[in-house]
């Protein structure tokens, strides 16, 4: 199936900023981030539908990801 | 307000379409609190300054120091070594003697949060850590004070405003600050300290919040609620991301 992953910020160093994948069904969020070499506990914001999901989320088909690092600085 | 000086010196908001002499006037008579006059808080405070908020609260607990200078701008070489909230007022009254500022030069916390957040129209976040932005947001949810909230590291920012109290236009609450951020693990976070920050990010991030402040306050435009704004100035992009509180009956 096919979906689109978004990263942001320090994420997108070396990586990319859009990009649309295929994945086996039942992929979670925490295989996209394995996928990317992407520590979850490096992760800020977990996007999907505009709504905050938690690592053992599995994606649908056509579903966008968003993946911000934590930014907390001031 | 009525005095001539106070004509000309808001001469361009009072001209300005959607803000106008009751808008300058709602300026003035605004009570905007802002947590941290480091690098965020910089611009925010210079901002809200120059356009006329009528009391300004300010908390911090730092010296300023000489690494300090390459972004927390309101700080002046002379100032290193002084309570930055003392720096910092000194900058506010030179720009303009009128506005009224209450110091607290202390470190916010869980025990002290909801007495320093009580009585504000607005709290505007400059805190340096996500740990005192959860800290911050929850005494805002509690006082029903709308939150202008932003973080920056190295080459990048986030800017959104939570009013977590109130339904939107679909019935269902707004978000909360844990809906945008995940908190995160201890010594997990980065610091500016450790891994850098371009000087103009918090100038950016800023004064994209000061202006949140003035949608709020004067009531134009739409405040980035349930919008989490992401910019980049690496490459130079702005994203603007919509998001809602989970799903009730949502495990995720």
């Amino acid at each position: 199936m096919k979906i689109t992953v978004k990263l942001f910020a320090t994420f997108r160093q070396g990586r990319f900023k859009i990009e649309d994948r295929d994945v086996p069904v039942g992929t979670r969020v925490l295989d996209v981030l394995h996928s990317l070499d992407i520590d979850p506990a490096d992760v800020g914001t977990l996007f999907v539908k505009g709504r905050a999901v938690e690592v053992d989320r599995v994606l649908d088909e056509g579903e966008a990801i968003a993946i911000f690092p934590l930014v907390g600085g001031g | 307000m009525a005095a001539p000086s106070d004509l000309e010196r808001w001469a361009r908001h009072i001209v300005l379409r959607d803000v106008g002499g009751p808008g300058q006037q709602k300026i003035r008579a605004a009570r905007v609190l802002v947590v941290g006059a480091g690098g965020l808080g910089s611009p925010i405070l210079l901002y809200l300054a120059a356009a006329g908020i009528g009391t300004i609260g300010l908390v911090d607990d730092d010296r300023v120091s000489l690494s300090n200078l390459q972004r927390q701008v309101i700080h002046r070489l002379e100032d290193v070594g002084r309570l930055k909230v003392e720096s910092a007022r000194d900058a506010i009254a030179r720009l303009d003697p009128g506005i009224a500022v209450v110091l607290h030069p202390i470190r916010l916390d869980a025990a002290n949060a909801d007495a320093i957040v009580a009585g504000w129209d607005v709290v505007v976040d400059g805190v340096d850590t996500l740990d005192a932005r959860f800290v911050l947001a929850d005494a805002c949810e509690r006082a029903r004070t709308p939150l202008v909230s932003s973080g920056v590291l190295e080459f990048y920012g986030w800017l959104t405003v939570l009013e977590p109290w109130k339904t939107g236009e679909d019935g269902r609450p707004n978000p909360r600050f844990r809906d945008v951020v995940r908190r995160p693990a201890q010594g997990r976070q980065p610091t500016c300290a450790e891994v850098g920050i371009l000087g103009v990010v918090p100038g950016v991030l800023g004064t994209l919040a000061a202006n949140e402040v003035l949608k709020l306050v004067v009531g134009y435009g739409e405040p980035l609620v349930r919008r989490l704004l992401s910019v980049d100035l690496r490459d130079v992009g702005f994203d603007v991301l919509d998001y809602a509180a989970p799903d009730p009956g949502d495990g995720s």
